[in-house]
């Protein structure tokens, strides 16, 4: 594995704009439009600030591991961290008539990074170690 | 590595926030604040100009949808301006004009306090 496609944070949210410069610098190379990277990157975010908040409640003694994969046509991130279990796929998308009639906050996250990305698989190794991979689809 | 600015103006009894920089997870306390400032000055119309932003995430989203009720509830709004495209993506994409006003530039937001 090429370290230049990898990198190891402590999780904090001080770490964050890492990622992302981290992110935005190798899809770019992909040659996908802006958007896309921004999509790409975002949803980066969106895990590692969970990550953060809720498997690691804000203790920066945990790591987090970003690796990207440049395939064909296709471009992947896999994050990988300790934690409880916790699917993304498994939280249902908020209604969002409901949500902004009800002014609630918070829970955007999850469905940004499904609507951003084409594909997030999810699976968890004993004792607790979760890996997380991000899928675009390149043109 | 840029980071996260505010700078707030007023123009009578709205205020002007303008941000500069990036609003994630970390930055997005800053936002907060300058929120719980206004709110204890009594201060409920605020436009928020994005010219300057150069990234937000779920975390700044979610401090709009913090204090717009409070604003509304105190005869206020929270009134969104000059995004670039790569902003204003992200607040479309969610929906986010169903609730808010998002003007492309500040003196309209502004001219809609009145």
């Amino acid at each position: 594995m090429n370290d230049q496609n990898k990198i190891v944070i402590t999780s904090s949210t001080k770490n964050l704009a890492l990622v992302r410069d981290f992110i935005e610098e190798r899809a770019k190379k992909t040659k996908a439009d802006a958007n896309t990277v921004n999509q790409i990157v975002m949803s980066v975010d969106e895990v590692c600030s969970n990550v953060i908040k809720y498997s690691h409640r804000f203790n920066d003694q945990f790591k987090i591991k970003i690796e990207v994969f440049h395939l064909k046509k296709q471009f992947k991130v896999r994050i990988t961290y300790k934690g409880l279990e916790f699917d993304p796929n498994n939280v249902e998308n908020p209604d969002m008539e409901e949500y902004f009639a009800k002014c609630k906050v918070g829970g955007l996250g999850i469905p940004m990074m499904k609507k951003f990305m084409d594909k997030i698989e999810y699976h968890c190794s004993s004792p607790d170690i979760n890996f997380l991979t991000l899928t675009k689809n390149l043109e | 590595m840029e980071e996260f600015n505010l700078k707030e103006t007023n123009q009578g009894d709205i205020s002007i926030l303008y941000l500069d920089g990036f609003l994630d997870a970390h930055t997005s306390s800053e936002l907060e604040k300058a929120f719980e400032k206004l709110i204890s000055e009594g201060r409920h119309k605020v436009v928020v100009n994005f010219e300057k932003l150069s990234y937000i995430s779920s975390a700044g989203l979610g401090v709009f949808m913090a204090y717009i009720e409070t604003m509304r509830n105190n005869s206020g709004d929270i009134k969104l301006c000059e995004m670039s495209e790569k902003i204003y993506n992200v607040f479309d994409m969610l929906g986010f004009p169903i609730l808010f006003e998002i003007y492309k530039e500040e003196k309209t937001a502004l001219e809609k306090f009145q």
